[in-house]
Parts: structure tokens; C-alpha cells; sequence
């Protein structure tokens, strides 16, 4: 029954730290949150980025109808000449209007509205194609020959990309910054309201590390207690967010399903914020201890 | 066992209340301390128990130099010391067995084992209704003899104890003082900072005696008794609980009298 004394008082009572672990929660939400986010648009990122990156499309806008068809003919032959290019495909009238709808708005994609050709070219992704060429060539046939390797585009998406996870590495290093400062600032407040026991129990003889002990096992508990909340909410949120969007996008561009694996890392959040908590309270009360007599 | 030589002491930055204490205590002696209200006695017992760091001199305890001991040299010292603070000092949100029961936990001692010993003790000081009593709803005597049983339970090399006696009725006094000299018998060291002269006289023991911060030793011939003496009280007649207790586990029998001892004929 007294097998495992518990020196300090019990922790409702405890007016400095009884709030912790909702802030703790907070933290835990944003750096989930964070973390998610970051991991979803990583993945739309490189999903689109592969199916982009051994894609070719070229856009034939000479207005004269039999103009137009006499240089399709030709870029395709000179197409199915080029090593290295595995697949053509003419985008027939109907794909060429479902494109266009989510900007123009269905039916309202009129038979006099001018259409290009377009044929979408799928490349080899062992053979290297000497774009540069295939453009003069393509040049040569016509100027109104439009190749778009999708580079441009790429490129931008590798910049959001970085931008978009630097970000989210940046609320994650603020929200653990300051996870730390309340803990120290907790601790504080918690050694001050329990100077009287700390300072009996050192006088029957107890070590530094078995009071720390007891702070640290307490904001332990407050760590997991918040993490778990904060990550609660953390998914609620996303999986929210992510029917909305998906409602909203549908057509436009697909959105990737929540990373499942991925997303089992965030379990581990309240973990890691409960092993935070412990040694930032262990450090706190072991240097505060240290400037007692 | 402890020997103080030249020490002073003083608060923050205030005039010593300690001045040049030296004296030498032998392994197994017990020895009153006394000296009016503010002399210093829980100043000078401080020290002994390791609660403030001499500001001159030399403190050598259990053959260690302690005035600059290093804090973390300190829990080992501190852990045979039994101490009866003035003030109490218990964790008010643990039970009076609980509080009984820290040392033995803080050296490493197994549930039940201890809880047993713990309420053979209490009971003994006549605590057996408040066992699970929290300090805030105790009288000031019953806290003092719950601070009592807290500083003898593991039977200390040196037990201090500062007016142990000031709070309780004469008949507890004597069994208080029965199981001080029980285990001043059994090896502890001992020194009662006290006022009450009379049980000074009745004990006959050494007296260290403090004097505007000084120490003067006196021997328990000498008769250097003040004013303060109160009316030669009954002591060493009180008979204890013959109750025979289970195998002591922490060491021998402190507590238990002897069934031909008339109890603490000090
Ligand atoms: N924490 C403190 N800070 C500053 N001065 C103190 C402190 N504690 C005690 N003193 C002073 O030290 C002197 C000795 O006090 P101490 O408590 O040792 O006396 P005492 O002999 O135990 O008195 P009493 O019999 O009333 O318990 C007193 O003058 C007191 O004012
Ligand atoms: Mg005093």
C-alpha cells in the first residue's frame, strides 16, 4: 500500500501545471498538423511531377483546318521516326473539351470555338530524346509547332515544393522552441509551489535525481495526456479538410489519399512530446536543485 | 562522530549567530542542548544536520569533512541522520504512515515490511487512531510524535531532535524520552535541544549549553540549572506497552522495554 510513496501532491492540486497538458495538446496539434500537411502535398507533388516528367504534349494552332491536318501528319511521322518515343496519342475532340470544361464550363465549349490539335507523347524513360532537335525539326514543319516538356512547370513545383516543407520544418522547430519554454517555465512554477517538500525530502536524504524523478514522471504524463488530445484533434482536422477539398477539386486535379504510412509517423508525436517534456523537467529541476544548499 | 572546531555561522549576510562552537562528540552519547529562545540551538543543530553550510571552521561528521562536502555527497550523510525538526516538517498530503515511512522507502525498503513497522511504531507513541491521518487535521503534539517516529524508525547513527517534548503532555514526554535513550543505548548518537530543564536534570546527561552564539560544555554534575527549571516532575516511572513486536527488520528492538526495565530509568 505505501510500496511507492508519491511525494509530491497530488496533481489536480497543482495550480501551476494543471493546464499543461492543454497547452501541450495545442502544440501537438499544430506540429501534427504541420507535419500532415506537408506530407500530403509532398505526395500530390510528386505524383504529378512523375506523370509530368516523360511527358511531351505538342499543340498545333495553325487556324486553316487542312493546313493544320497536313502538319499533324507530318509531326507524327517525323515523331514515329524519332528514337526513344514510346507512345502517340492524338487528344480526339471530346478530351479536348473535358480539358477545357473546368475553365469554360460545360457545354459551353462551342463548335466554333477554334481548337488545336493536340497529340500527347509519351517518352521512354530509358532512352534519353533530343528535345532540342525534335523542336528544330518541328520548327522546320511549322512555327505554329508548340513543344511543352512540362519544365517549366516542374521546376516551379520543385520550388513550392521546397518552400512548402521548409515552411512546415520552420512551425515545427517554432512549436518545439516554444514546448520547451513552457515546460522549463512549468517546471519553475512547479518546483516553487513544492519548495517545502523538495527541501524535506532533501533533508531525509533524497538524491536530486529521484525529485526529478517525480517532476519528470509528471510531465511525462502531461505530455502524452496533451499529445493524445492534440493529435486527436490534429486528425479530425485533416481528414475534414481533406473531404473538402477533395469535393472542391474533383475534376481538376486529383487529390492523393491521406499516406496511410505516413501517416502512422504522427502517432508517434505524442511520444516524442511526452520524451520532450521529461527531459526539459529533468534538466529544469536538476540545475535548479543544483543551486539549493 | 562529529567534532566542530572554530565553526561560525550566520545567515545571508548577517552577524554570526554561531561563534567559534567547538566540541567533539564520542559514537554513542547523548548530550541535551540548551540555551533560552533564540541562542542559536537550531542553528547549531543545522549544521549537524546538514541544512547550512558553516561560514568559518571545520565540521567533521561519521570521519567525512563536511563544511565543503559536495552537494552530491551530501543524501548519503543526510540519510543517517534522524532528525525531530522544530517545525515538524511533514508532507501534509501524505498519511502520518506514510510520512513515517519515507526514510525507510528512501533507502530502499519493500511495502508491507515497512508498513508494519511503521504502524508498530506509531502505536507506540500513541498514534494507533491517527495512522491514517494527513498532518493538517493533527494536533501539534500528534505531529511531533509523528516527527519523532519519522526520525528513529530507521534508527540513525545521529539523531537530532529539536524540543521534542515541547508540544506533548508529561507522560508522552517520558515515553518520548524512554525511546530516545533506548536508542542512544543501541548505538545512536543523540542530541535533544530542549528547554525543559527538568528532564535535563532527570536524564543526567552531558549538556551542551548555548550562550549568545557560544557554547559552554557543562558535565551532568555541574549545576548551572537557571531560573527556568520547572517543578521537580515524576520521571522515569512511567511503564511501557509489554507488547512483544514481530521480527524487527530494520534492526534490533528500539521501542520495546524490557519486561524487568520500570521504563526509562534514565
Ligand atoms: N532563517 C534565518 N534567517 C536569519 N536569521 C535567523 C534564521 N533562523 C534563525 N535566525 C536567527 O538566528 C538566531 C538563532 O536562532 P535559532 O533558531 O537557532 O534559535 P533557537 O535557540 O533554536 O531558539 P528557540 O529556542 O526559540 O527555537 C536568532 O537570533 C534568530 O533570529
Ligand atoms: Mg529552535
Amino acid at each position: 500500500m505505501i510500496a511507492r510513496v508519491n511525494f509530491l501532491p497530488d496533481e489536480r492540486s497543482h495550480e501551476a501545471t494543471r493546464l499543461l497538458p492543454y497547452v501541450m495538446a495545442v502544440m501537438v496539434y499544430l506540429s501534427a498538423l504541420a507535419l500532415m500537411g506537408s506530407m500530403v502535398l509532398h505526395r500530390s507533388f510528386s505524383e504529378w511531377t512523375e506523370a509530368l516528367s516523360n511527358r511531351l504534349t505538342i499543340q498545333i494552332t495553325t487556324p486553316d483546318p487542312a493546313l493544320r491536318e497536313a502538319e499533324t501528319a507530318d509531326v507524327t511521322r517525323l515523331l514515329q521516326q524519332t528514337p526513344g518515343i514510346d507512345f502517340i496519342h492524338r487528344l480526339n475532340k471530346v478530351e479536348i473539351e473535358n480539358l477545357l470544361e473546368p475553365w469554360l464550363g460545360e457545354g459551353n465549349v462551342t463548335s466554333d470555338l477554334p481548337l488545336p490539335v493536340m497529340i500527347d507523347v509519351t517518352v521512354s524513360r530509358t532512352m534519353a530524346v533530343n528535345l532540342d532537335a525534335l523542336r528544330g525539326m518541328m520548327a522546320g514543319i511549322s512555327e505554329n509547332i508548340h513543344l511543352d516538356d512540362h519544365q517549366q512547370w516542374l521546376g516551379r513545383f520543385v520550388k513550392l515544393m521546397d518552400a512548402v516543407e521548409y515552411t512546415a520544418l520552420g512551425v515545427l522547430s517554432l512549436v518545439v522552441m516554444a514546448t520547451v519554454c513552457i515546460v522549463i517555465f512549468g517546471t519553475k512554477a512547479g518546483m516553487a509551489e513544492n519548495r517545502e517538500t523538495i527541501s524535506i525530502m532533501h533533508h531525509l536524504g533524497a538524491e536530486d535525481s529521484m525529485i526529478a524523478r517525480a517532476f519528470q514522471r509528471r510531465f511525462m504524463r502531461y505530455g502524452l495526456k496533451g499529445g493524445a488530445i492534440g493529435l486527436v484533434l490534429a486528425f479530425i482536422t485533416l481528414v475534414s479538410l481533406m473531404s473538402l477539398s477533395r469535393a472542391m477539386m474533383a475534376g481538376l486535379v486529383r487529390l492523393p489519399d491521406m499516406p496511410v504510412a505516413e501517416g502512422a509517423v504522427l502517432l508517434v508525436i505524442p511520444l516524442l512530446a511526452a520524451l520532450l517534456c521529461m527531459v526539459t523537467a529533468r534538466i529544469t529541476v536538476m540545475r535548479g536543485l543544483n543551486r539549493m544548499v | 562522530m562529529i567534532h566542530f572546531e572554530n565553526v561560525g555561522m550566520r545567515y545571508g549576510m548577517g552577524s554570526e549567530v554561531l561563534k567559534d562552537i567547538s566540541f567533539n562528540l564520542k559514537p554513542g552519547s547523548l548530550h541535551f542542548l540548551t540555551g533560552s529562545s533564540g541562542a542559536g540551538k537550531t542553528s547549531l543543530l543545522k549544521l549537524m544536520y546538514l541544512a547550512h553550510r558553516p561560514s568559518r571552521g571545520k565540521i567533521t561528521m561519521f570521519r567525512e569533512d563536511v563544511e565543503n562536502a559536495a552537494r552530491r555527497d551530501l543524501p548519503r550523510l543526510r540519510r543517517r541522520i534522524g532528525v525531530v525538526f522544530q517545525d515538524f516538517r511533514l508532507l501534509d498530503h501524505l498519511t502520518a504512515v506514510e510520512n513515517v515511512a519515507l526514510p525507510l522507502w528512501l533507502s530502499g525498503g519493500k511495502g508491507t515490511e515497512i508498513e508494519q513497522h511503521v504502524e508498530e511504531l506509531l502505536a507506540w507513541v500513541g498514534l494507533k487512531d491517527r495512522m491514517k491521518s494527513r498532518p493538517p487535521v493533527l494536533s501539534g503534539g500528534e505531529k511531533q510524535r509523528v516527527a519523532i517516529a519519522r526520525a528513529v524508525i530507521k534508527r540513525p547513527d545521529l539523531l537530532l531532535a529539536d524540543e521534542p517534548t515541547g508540544n506533548v503532555d508529561p507522560a508522552i514526554a517520558k515515553r518520548i524520552m524512554h525511546l530516545f535513550v533506548e536508542l542512544n543505548k543501541l548505538g545512536t548518537t543523540t542530541v535533544i535541544a530542549t528547554h525543559d530543564m527538568e528532564m535535563v536534570k532527570r536524564a543526567g546527561a552531558a549538556r551542551m549549553h548555548l550562550h549568545k552564539g557560544r557554547l559552554h560544555l557543562l558535565d551532568p554534575g555541574d549545576s548551572d540549572f537557571r531560573e527556568e527549571e520547572t517543578e521537580a516532575g515524576e520521571f522515569g516511572g512511567i511503564r511501557l506497552d509489554q507488547k512483544e513486536y514481530g521480527p524487527k527488520i530494520y534492526g534490533p528492538k528500539i521501542y520495546g522495554a524490557n519486561e524487568n526495565e520500570e521504563g526509562g530509568g534514565v
